[in-house]
């Protein structure tokens, strides 16, 4: 894996690695790169892939309102709040 | 040389139900208490799985059919993963593999005549919250009411050529959509907004320029505005060189009148798209989907044209009833219960519509009862309430809707009176207070009783046959 | 280290205590991890409405590895649970003091199972989609599950009675007509061993392989050695899928709504990335730059759809198995013990020893350990493998 690329996988997940971590990150992609060979191996061109295991639909629920819990309790372990809305530092737009 | 804009628009339209796409929160975001319509689940709190409101599903189905597409019988969801405040779990479910909707087809017609834009596709997703900046300077104020509220894209392909265009086909995917009844398209309301992407080539040209997009324009004008200034801007760097162009996201400022590359990150557009595992596909069987065609209304066209050939309306009438759903309803109930289909034209056009007009209000907030009106437009042509009170009942009917004209005619006394010894004594005291008028009636100037007729209706209140009081005044003074 | 993240004192004989992966309203739920470290939730797991409903008793929450994806429970904020030297999770230790009848765990991706063998527990890991996911903390959705562990079979079977079957809350759960499947399920009369799921297990597995099946024998199941190329794939596809989803699952951990705030930051992607940084472990941080680039661009169809697609190869591979065996007899990890010295000489341990819980992972299968050995079983068979998984108790007792 190139450094190029794992700064930017850093910057895309909010993460920032020690140098010893990067060095570490860069083997077990590399481990997993290696694998990934055993699965190129198979052939998939006529395999649907399979994202749910079990073949079942979605059971739509009804459009009906149901209130569950006060703005209070939702916020009781919130790091911020203000008037009501959480807090973030100053988004420029 | 000559150059010709290719545009294609993508469309966020909020669809109209009553609660969030994944969760039961109420999804009425406008004017609400910051975060009170906010659960677990639109907070971004683990441990709540989605399960799909089967009306978004009705509503993206019903917006496919009218947009002429095919509808994907299995639609699956995915997630698309982002970091921003307004994201609380930092994806978004949407649909990028299998959406409701694809192919459809789109007509408008503008100065230059008819034209077909394509729909690329229609995809059900879950909108992002608020934020809000000007609370405090250093702070960001986050707001999850309208998290998880849903929304539908309309993705078209870049068959646009002009601001015109634009316009009509905004103004056309409002009218489908409305008559469906799937959302407002309020773009003052944030209801639907629009991204515009932009190109400008040498005409006849086959291949597209580089491509810059306008995210989140509210407005039709500002649209119309940003698309003229851009074609401006890529012809320039084309023509003069003025500028390298890239392909960039850029803010339109509509008060400055000029467009602005946005600060991008470098990570910016890598969403990193996957199926959700938590939503099982939404498999649409035939039961489901002839229950949404069967209930898709008239096109605008179909109507118009029912109105002029089977109900004998006039084409200004027709075009009229036809601006709304809202007002084809009413009209259709009110002839049903008048069965005039010209009075109900009429009261339509001149009364409700006037009503609607003075009172600030669109066409699709109409909320009368047609059949009450219907009532009411027969009390007035069979003599039984006159014109002018007719219109204070609807007047009223506007502001309750539960109202029964022939009742509320009663009970505020405007039912016409039959009693002819009350508008004899009424004609008898008029006449004695004004000998001028009479003297001057019968030395020839016939005009000259319409100011006694005038102030003996007054009196009545209006509840008197014109007719028969216009008799009795003339009998009276003739055989004076 | 620490063993109960809440305790409750109770003198209930019908005590079940839940991996720090289930969401509690009077218990904080932290999921192993320094970035939910207090959190609170304001609903309860359905599991653990299911087991209060029908009298049982939660005795506390279990600490867990952060986020329970790891080899046996070593990454939690808290630190590694030792036991004689071993490696071994909280909850393991909780049933072998006596202190429950049983245990509820997220089978992630294989911890619980790998616990099981190495302390010689009863684990079970139900059909995907029998049991609600309804108040879990999500890692892995598409593969994981709710499992229960205990000393013994019976009480395994006893509480996934009580906690299975259909919930509208959870839009992966089975439909009751599905879910009532498990009760029919016909008895396990041949087992087969895929050989090259034996590769890389030492001695001592073996031996508990070859005493399980010695077992079976004795109690009249055909035991067959056969082999197949594609199962033992399912861990570098696992491997994909989970850490993908991950990755999506933990990007909500962020220091805005709640948990984990870092104190120092000047604008909105400082307060991301110093808390996330400050809050989560290494091996999670790992997983969550992997599962991300899974899903690149670049990567997509050629890792992550490729993965997809093994699935279906893997899941008609069982199958195609099922058509002649009952059921699998695989060991669940390579070794009857890690030492903290495994995972100094390797983080990434957990990445290669779930080549053993992978298969029943990926293809949502019911499995169940026991005598130090684990058995993957055709959908909806787990009471029949419990039965098997007593028949075979009574055998070595």
């Amino acid at each position: 894996m190139e450094r190029d690329t794992l700064r930017r996988l850093e910057m895309l997940n909010q993460l920032s690695l020690t140098d010893a971590q990067k060095e570490d990150v860069i083997a077990f992609f590399a481990a997993r790169d290696a694998e990934l060979k055993t699965l190129e191996a198979i052939d998939t061109s006529d395999t649907e892939r399979m994202v749910h295991v079990m073949p079942i639909m979605t059971v739509v629920r009804d459009d009906v309102i149901i209130k569950t819990f006060s703005r209070e309790a939702l916020q009781q372990g919130a790091p911020e709040t203000d008037e009501g809305y959480w807090c973030v530092p100053r988004v420029v737009e | 040389m000559r150059y010709e804009t290719v545009i294609g628009l993508e469309v966020h339209v909020e669809l109209a139900t009553k609660s969030k796409i994944f969760c039961s929160c109420s999804a009425h975001s406008f004017g609400a208490e910051p975060n009170d319509h906010v659960c677990p689940a639109c907070c971004g709190m683990p441990g709540m799985l989605p399960v799909v409101n089967r009306r978004v599903v009705d509503y993206g189905m019903k917006a496919g059919l009218m947009l002429n597409c095919h509808i994907n019988r299995t639609t699956t969801f995915d997630k698309k993963s982002y970091y921003y405040p307004d994201l609380p779990a930092a994806y978004q479910t949407t649909q990028w593999f299998a959406p409701v909707a694809v192919n459809g087809l789109v007509e408008i017609e503008t100065s230059k005549g008819k034209k077909n834009v394509r729909i690329k596709q229609i995809h059900m997703e879950e909108d992002a919250g608020k934020l809000v900046h000007d609370i405090r300077e250093d702070t960001t104020h986050v707001d999850f009411n309208r998290t998880s509220v849903p929304l539908i894209e309309i993705v078209s392909q870049p068959d646009l050529s002009s601001a015109e265009e634009v316009e009509a086909y905004l103004e056309r995917l409002k009218m489908l959509l409305r008559y469906a009844k799937v959302a407002e398209c309020e773009m003052a309301h944030g209801t639907m907004r629009c991204d515009v992407n932009l190109s400008v080539r040498p005409e006849g040209s086959d291949k597209l320029g580089v491509r810059t997009e306008m995210k989140n324009m509210n407005s039709v004008e500002a649209i119309k505005r940003a698309i003229e200034y851009e074609t401006a801007r890529h012809i320039d760097a084309l023509e003069n060189g003025t500028e390298v162009l890239v392909q960039e996201t850029r803010r339109w400022d509509d008060i400055k009148g000029k467009s602005f590359a946005m600060r991008t990150k470098e990570t910016a557009g890598d969403y990193r798209y996957f199926p959700d595992p938590n939503v099982m596909p939404v498999v649409i069987d035939d039961e489901w989907f002839e229950s949404i065609s069967a209930t898709l209304p008239e096109f605008p066209e179909v109507k118009k044209a029912r109105y002029t050939e089977e109900l004998g309306l006039g084409e200004y009438d027709a075009d009229q009833l036809t601006k709304s759903i809202a007002l084809c309803e009413c009209f259709e109930t009110a002839y049903e219960a008048c069965g005039s289909a010209k009075d109900a034209a009429n009261w339509m056009i001149s009364e409700v519509m006037s009503i609607l007009n003075a009172r600030k209000m669109t066409y699709d907030m109409l909320d009368i009862n047609g059949r009450a009106l219907g009532e009411l437009i027969v009390l007035v042509s069979s003599g039984k309430v006159g014109r002018a009170n007719g219109k204070k009942i609807l007047a009223a009917m506007f502001d309750d809707n539960t109202i029964l004209p022939e009742k509320y005619a009663e009970a505020n006394g405007f039912i016409v009176s039959n009693d002819t010894g009350l508008i004899e004594k009424t004609v008898k005291a008029a006449i004695e207070a004004d000998p001028k008028a009479v003297s001057d009636y019968k030395s020839g100037k016939e005009k000259a009783i319409m100011s006694i007729f005038g102030k003996c209706m007054k009196e009545l209140r209006g509840n008197c046959d014109p007719q028969v009081l216009r008799k009795i005044l003339i009998d009276t003074i003739n055989n004076m | 280290m620490k063993i109960y993240t809440s305790k409750v004192d109770t003198d209930s004989a019908r005590v079940v205590v839940a991996d720090d992966m289930f969401l509690t309203k009077d218990m904080p739920t932290a999921a192993g991890s320094k970035m939910l470290d207090g959190y609170m939730s304001l609903f309860d797991a359905e599991v653990l409405t299911r087991l209060s409903d029908k009298g049982y008793v939660l005795g506390g929450k279990a600490d867990v590895g952060e986020f329970a994806f790891d080899l046996i429970g070593e990454t939690s904020y808290n630190g590694a649970v030792i036991s004689d030297g071993k490696l071994t999770t909280a909850s393991a230790e909780i049933l072998k003091a006596g202190e429950a009848m049983a245990t509820l765990n997220m089978d992630v991706n294989g911890s619980t199972r790998r616990a099981a063998a190495q302390n010689g527990l009863v684990s079970i890991k139900p059909t995907y989609g029998t049991v609600s996911r309804y108040g879990t903390v999500p890692v892995a959705c598409s593969g994981e599950t709710v499992s229960v562990t205990s000393t013994t079979a019976d009480s395994c079977r006893e509480i996934l009675d009580a906690i299975a079957g259909h919930d509208d809350k959870d839009g992966t759960s089975l439909p009751t007509a599905s879910c009532e499947k498990v009760k029919s399920a016909p008895a396990i009369r041949r087992v087969a061993i895929l050989t090259s799921m034996t590769k890389g297990a030492d001695a001592d597995v073996l031996a508990k392989l070859d005493s399980v099946k010695a077992a079976l024998t004795a109690n009249g199941v055909e035991v067959c050695e056969i082999d197949n190329e594609v199962i033992p794939t399912a861990r570098v596809a696992w491997n994909i899928l989970m850490s993908a989803e991950l990755c999506n699952n933990v990007s909500r951990y962020d220091g805005v709504k709640y948990g984990y705030r870092a104190q120092s930051f000047s604008n909105i992607d400082e307060l991301y990335t110093n808390s996330r940084t400050e809050a989560f472990g290494e091996l999670l941080k790992s997983t969550i730059l992997f599962g991300s680039e899974t899903l690149s661009t670049d990567n997509y169809m050629k890792v992550y759809d490729k993965a997809l697609r093994i699935r279906r190869v893997i899941v008609e591979a069982f199958a195609k198995i099922f058509e002649s065996f009952d059921a699998i007899l695989m060991p669940a990890c390579s070794a009857l013990a890690y030492t903290e010295a495994d995972i100094k000489e390797n983080k990434y341990l957990v990445f290669e020893e779930n080549f053993y819980t992978a298969p029943a992972s990926i293809t949502g299968l019911p499995a169940v350990v026991f005598g130090g050995a684990q058995m993957v079983g055709r959908s909806f068979s787990e009471m029949a493998l419990l039965d098997l998984a007593k028949t075979c108790e009574k055998e070595g007792k």
